[in-house]
């Protein structure tokens, strides 16, 4: 929710998804260019900058967003700065932190920082449904696109069902203990469930109302000024790569 | 002339359940139809018998005086001209943007992009929901979402529009709106038919009205005629409308002139204004 609230509340909500993508994948490029750690960071310092300041994502939504991302990677960090080693007759387990695997920490995660910082700038500044716009214009299989689009329309409709069922279990005391939580639960994935079915079966219903017989079309957002924008993304995607390269 | 004949339509579900049972209707061409009935009635039923959705078991439905044919493109070409708002707009509405849900029929029926783009500004333009076309559905509220399900059917520019319990959920103003957008629509000239409970909203919106009760038409008759039907509605455990109730007891004790029948509340005070303007009124 926080990331579909800032998709739609940014100050670039209306410039063209093509030139946010385009931005972005310089970002990503950047990313895998920068030859070390410092420049990797200065890359994802940079296209911070440019969510925060430039989309006007506020920070406080913008680390928010990252935390979860931030929490994965800290943990796969973890797990390359140790090493496990067994010494000894006994063979007991030791944990090694060695300067090789620093260095590779140090590599993958500012990397990894400045992949984050490019993918949040797309997905704090474009809604889904221009991106699955964005990829219809660029041929994605039409398959594809509808799964994408029923689905991100049936996330917010089963959250709703989630809630609206999870309202009124509590309302009856449903988790008022263990026991209870868990038969509640219980419930709640079976009637899920049976809405999916009967969801699915609605909305197929709804289609055939509606003529529908074949694939499902759309018609795809317009944005102004796509040229501008695309001209001004390529530049300032082309200066973020130099950056990384000069930086290295 | 008759745009939509259902006649003696039965439907049973796989299940054994009762859907229609020799059920007789007839739409009006530019009319304003109310179908009232319990729930569990048939209307939802008969609703979907009128878009093509399910096939009579028995019995046949015409569509401007031509028996419909069942196959791909007499389907095709009944949906193109009937089109049908269900009760709940999560059940309707599967595109993640306004503009895009309301984009799919016309696509369906093979125009081409800048029509369709013409038909969805004019129907969202229609249901008042010109500015939300880049929205997302989900950010919608309830009435929003009725509304943008209503400019769905109307941008593949139907002659008939059934609109199944359309009012369930909203609150008086939202009511009230909504009132607004269907006479806008009736105006242009599209024949409506609605389902509901309330007998004060048909009684005072409707050109016609249609009583149905366990897969049955009971009664169709017009609207001005309901305040005499005493016995069709009682049949279906349904009050008179409460402004004919108001009237009958105000003529009763002799505060109304007789003949009188207002469709209203404001009419009613309307007539009780003109009855009574600068004399007294006599005392109960």
């Amino acid at each position: 929710m926080l990331i579909e609230q800032s998709a739609y509340a940014n100050r670039w909500r209306r410039v063209s998804p093509a030139a946010k993508a385009a931005f972005a994948l310089c970002g990503f490029i950047g990313a895998f260019v920068a030859g070390t750690p410092s420049a990797a960071v200065a890359v994802a310092g940079l296209l911070a900058v440019v969510t925060m300041a430039g989309a006007g994502v506020s920070p406080g939504r913008y680390l928010r967003v990252a935390v979860p991302a931030l929490f994965f990677l800290s943990i796969s960090c973890l797990s390359l700065a140790f090493s496990l080693d067994f010494k000894g007759e006994a063979q007991a387990m030791t944990f090694k932190l060695t300067p090789a695997g620093l260095q590779q920490v140090a590599d993958v995660s500012a990397r990894s920082l400045a992949a984050l910082a490019a993918l949040l700038f797309l997905v704090l500044t474009t809604p889904l449904i221009d991106l699955i716009a964005l990829l219809r214009r660029l041929k994605t299989p039409e398959l594809l696109l509808e799964m994408m689009v029923l689905c991100y329309r049936m996330l917010f409709v089963f959250s709703a069902a989630v809630h609206d069922t999870l309202t009124a279990q509590s309302a009856r005391l449903g988790y008022a203990t263990t026991g209870l939580a868990l038969r509640s639960l219980g419930g709640l994935a079976a009637s899920l469930t049976l809405q999916i079915w009967q969801r699915a079966h609605d909305l197929h219903v709804a289609a055939q109302a509606r003529n529908n017989d074949g694939p499902l079309r759309f018609l795809e957002p317009r944005f102004a000024n796509c040229g501008r924008d695309g001209a001004l993304a390529a530049a300032s995607g082309g200066a973020l790569i130099t950056l990384a390269v000069w930086l290295s | 002339m008759m745009l939509l004949e259902l006649e003696q339509a039965s439907y049973r579900y796989p299940n054994g359940g009762v859907g229609l049972e020799a059920c007789s209707l007839a739409i009006r061409r530019g009319s304003r139809n109310a179908l009232i009935g319990a729930n569990g009635s048939g209307k939802t039923t008969l609703f979907q018998h009128c878009n093509g959705l399910l096939r009579p078991q028995s019995g046949v439905l015409r569509y401007a005086g031509t028996v419909l044919d069942y196959s791909r493109s007499g389907l095709r070409q009944l949906r193109s001209k009937v089109g049908l708002v269900f009760q709940n707009p999560d059940h309707q509405l599967f595109s993640a943007s306004v503009q895009e849900d309301v984009s799919f029929g016309p696509f369906n029926l093979g125009l081409d992009e800048a029509t369709v783009r013409r038909r969805v500004s004019a129907a969202l333009d229609a249901v008042g929901m010109a500015g939300f076309a880049e929205r997302a559905v989900h950010n919608l509220s309830f009435g929003q979402k009725k509304r943008v399900c209503i400019a769905g059917v109307l941008a593949m520019e139907p002659e008939l529009l059934v609109l199944d319990e359309p009012m369930a959920g909203l609150d008086h103003a939202m009511k009230t709106e909504f009132l607004a957008v269907l006479d806008g629509l009736h105006a242009q000239g599209i024949t409506l038919l609605l389902a509901t409970h309330d007998i004060d909203l048909a009684y005072r919106w409707a050109d016609y009205i249609h009583l149905i009760d366990s897969g049955v038409c009971t009664a169709s008759l017009p609207a001005a005629d309901l305040a005499y039907r005493d016995d069709a509605l009682s049949a279906l455990g349904l009050p008179l409308p409460t402004v004919v109730e108001l009237q009958r007891r105000l003529t009763a004790r002799g505060l109304l002139p007789k003949g009188l029948l207002p469709r209203t509340h404001s009419e009613l005070l309307t007539l009780l204004d003109n009855t009574y303007d600068g004399k007294e009124a006599p005392c109960c």
